[in-house]
């Protein structure tokens, strides 16, 4: 299914690609399923303080595995398996700080 | 509003101010909310980051929320009864939108 990413809102899972860096190792490039979307969110100002009101959501992991791969050309000594997460869906939440990263995108 | 639509947007609604419990006076002023749909994704997280976190933040959420980047007071005027009065009643209301960092939505 074609979807227009510039029109997109929602969140759906998407493919992601990004390259392991993990000392003792080559660089390895590892495609997998992610989360990307946009999610209602908003701000308004209010009679009663804080004077603002506001509606933050994200597009984050819903259901999620842990895949694990070996990487190729590590050397001897270091553990050449590299654990990370591939998303099985996905939802607009909030941001979990006990097992998530939260960051400003650029 | 115009529904689903990408981008963080002036949204106008209407706020209506009473003095008092009993509404004795009262006023209703069109103001401006800010509402969207800003781009946020997650992703595993770098090794760096699964570092820093003994390995307890295996996601990254990169995301922008729908903010007030430029707010203004206004004055609304309240009707009263039989001629009593009541002082005006500043209140905010957006100015312009952007999509900028999520402060709020982190748990």
């Amino acid at each position: 299914v074609m979807v227009n990413l510039r029109r997109f809102t929602g969140c759906a899972v998407r493919e992601f690609t990004f390259v392991v860096r993990k000392p003792g190792c080559r660089g390895a490039h590892i495609t997998t399923d992610a989360c990307w979307g946009r999610c209602e969110t908003w701000e308004k100002p209010t009679l009663e303080p804080p004077f603002l009101d506001s509606f933050q959501r994200v597009c984050t992991y819903n259901r999620s595995r842990v895949v694990t791969v070996t990487l190729p050309n590590c050397d001897a000594n270091v553990d050449d398996r590299y654990s990370y997460v591939r998303a099985l869906s996905c939802a607009c939440g909030t941001c979990d700080i006990t097992t998530t990263e939260c960051v400003t995108s650029p | 509003y115009e529904g689903l639509t990408p981008g963080c947007h002036l949204h106008p609604f209407n706020v209506t101010v009473h003095s008092d419990r009993r509404s004795t006076c009262r006023g209703t002023q069109l103001v401006f909310a800010c509402v969207g749909y800003c781009e946020s994704s997650a992703f595993p997280s770098r090794y760096s980051v699964l570092i820093a976190s003994n390995f307890t933040h295996n996601i990254t959420s990169a995301s922008r929320c729908c903010t007030i980047s430029k707010e203004a007071k206004v004055k609304v005027r309240l009707d009263c009864p039989r001629g009593r009065h009541h002082d005006d009643v500043q209140i905010l209301t957006a100015r312009a939108c952007h999509c900028d960092m999520c402060r709020k939505s982190r748990y």
